[in-house]
């Protein structure tokens, strides 16, 4: 429970503070939406192929503002040593990990709506006509960026070319969840049923969820010091 | 010692690769369907099977590092991730080139294809950032993460994308099928340049952890200079 | 077909062999390179030393 209580706090204060400043929020939301409007520019928004392919746009818009919002996670730690402070503290390395990972999915959340919401205007997509099944897939592979984009802006928070490298290491990895996640987007923005083959791509990203959370906890503590 | 276990590795290799090599060009004859140009796959598949097993390898080393915290094994486990790295290249390059004559196309997104380039840019990425980080404890634990999740992340394109439909030709050694697939000529002698390449790669990682230790060495003395 | 086919298994077993020789020389030249910074580390402690070692007899 303590753990439990840890990491949300640790959540709440980034949260707190991301309210109050909205730095990384303002920037994000609006990258998305220009990387959109490019896309519309790219990609004839009223042809019928686009809308076929929307669902990937909609994904690579996130990936790349989920860039900033996790480059801004740990490095806002680094200032007055706040860092230090938080690992000298009683808090597990893992609850600070998920911690961190939950307020970036906060964040995230937020960022995708309002892109669901321009997206739908830019390329006349009905997304409210599948709400559970798109939220599921959100939530989901929100998670999963969020967790290896804490892991990761944790471990290269020393680096000389921090947001350089972040991207660099961060996006191979995260291929096969967005791959997930576009396939599966794409049907349900099409309003097609879900086949088979998007239960699977459902499966990969609970299983991704699953393992890469699972190892954030399990490594948190072996990676993390100081 | 070490360097004569590394010419003794390298010079076996160039050996049964020679002997290899005279057998695909002179002995061996053109496949039925595909002509010339199937004598790549003797290079294609050990290249492929040596750089998968270098990747797991590295893993193991990874989590021998976290747990021992020398950093023998954060150098060995560094070279053992650059070898297979040149010999994924090697897999890519010429399975690219074999696809442009079968399929008439360069590229193709099935699983086994995805999955490697996938790895290629994970173990690019821990590359540079080897580059990036001086302090070599802060670096070893960053590139042991980076294996870890790394390869996990690769289990799981590699298993995802199999599930669904596949270009890529199906499995052919014997080991999987239970034989009938493959000349069993054609099979002896790609189980002959796997055992080469891997000796090449033994060499190759012998020569490079050597390079990262006298690396290491030159950093402490540096050390010592500046403090005396 | 097969006179492009023998030409195109050329040009796979030339870039399969052209990256494994281009690693094998980075190798070689990283080689060198710590070679020579490891001599230049060694003589400049071996400086440092003997002319600590000259201020030690010259404060005897």
């Amino acid at each position: 429970m303590k753990w439990t209580r840890s990491a949300l706090l640790i959540a709440r204060k980034d949260l707190a503070i991301e309210l109050r400043t909205k730095e990384s929020l303002n920037a994000a939301a609006a990258f998305a939406i220009v990387v959109l409007l490019l896309f519309s520019f790219a990609f004839d928004p009223a042809a019928a192929e686009t809308r076929e392919f929307s669902g990937g746009l909609l994904w690579l818009a996130l990936a790349f503002a989920g860039a900033l919002v996790f480059n801004r996670g740990f490095s806002r730690e680094l200032p007055n040593e706040c860092l230090d402070a938080l690992l000298s503290s009683p808090i597990a390395p893992s609850a600070l990990v998920i911690g961190k990972a939950i307020g970036i999915f906060v964040i995230l959340a937020v960022i995708e709506n309002l892109s669901l919401f321009v997206f739908g205007i830019f390329y006349d997509l009905r997304w409210w006509l599948r709400p559970v099944e798109l939220t599921a897939v959100c939530v989901l592979a929100t998670w999963g960026i969020a967790i290896v984009g804490a892991v990761f802006g944790a471990l290269t928070l020393n680096l000389r070319l921090r947001d350089l490298m972040l991207p660099v290491i961060v996006y191979p990895l995260l291929i096969p969840l967005l791959l997930a996640a576009i396939e599966v987007t794409n049907t349900l923005l099409a309003n097609q049923p879900l086949s088979a083959d998007d239960l699977l791509w459902l499966r990969v990203l609970v299983v991704f969820d699953i393992v890469f959370t699972a190892l954030a906890v399990l490594l948190a503590d072996t990676i993390l010091v100081n | 010692m070490r360097e004569r276990v590394t010419i003794g590795l390298a010079a076996a290799a160039i050996l049964l690769l020679a002997y290899s090599l005279y057998q695909i060009f002179l002995v061996l004859p053109d496949e039925a369907m595909q002509g010339a140009i199937y004598r790549i796959i003797f290079f294609h598949v050990p290249a492929a099977i040596a750089g998968m097993i270098g990747y797991f390898v590295a893993l193991v080393l990874s989590i021998l590092y976290l747990s021992s915290k020398q950093l023998k094994f954060d150098s060995l486990a560094a070279s053992v991730v650059e070898v297979s790295l040149v010999f994924s290249i090697v897999n890519l390059i010429t399975g690219s080139i074999w696809a442009r004559i079968i399929w008439g196309i360069w590229w193709t997104w099935d699983y086994r294809l995805t999955s490697a380039l996938v790895c290629v840019l994970i173990f690019c990425g821990y590359l540079m950032l080897r580059q990036a980080i001086t302090e070599p404890t802060q670096r070893a634990r960053l590139s042991a993460a980076l294996t870890i999740f790394g390869c996990v992340d690769v289990v799981i394109v590699y298993k995802s994308i199999e599930w669904f439909r596949t270009q890529h030709p199906g499995p052919v050694l014997s080991i999987r099928t239970g034989g009938g697939h493959i000349d069993p000529a054609m099979e002896r002698i790609l189980y002959l340049n796997f055992v080469a390449i891997c000796l090449l790669a033994a060499a190759l990682i012998l020569v490079r952890s050597r390079q990262e230790t006298t690396a290491r060495e030159i950093d402490s003395l540096r050390r010592m200079a500046n403090a005396m | 077909m097969d006179a492009r086919n023998f030409e195109y298994m050329f040009y796979g077993f030339l870039a399969a062999w052209l990256v494994v020789l281009l690693y094998v020389l980075t190798l070689v030249r990283r080689s060198a390179r710590l070679n020579r910074e490891l001599n230049d580390v060694k003589q400049l402690i071996s400086a440092q030393e003997s002319g600590r070692q000259g201020l030690q007899e010259h404060v005897r």
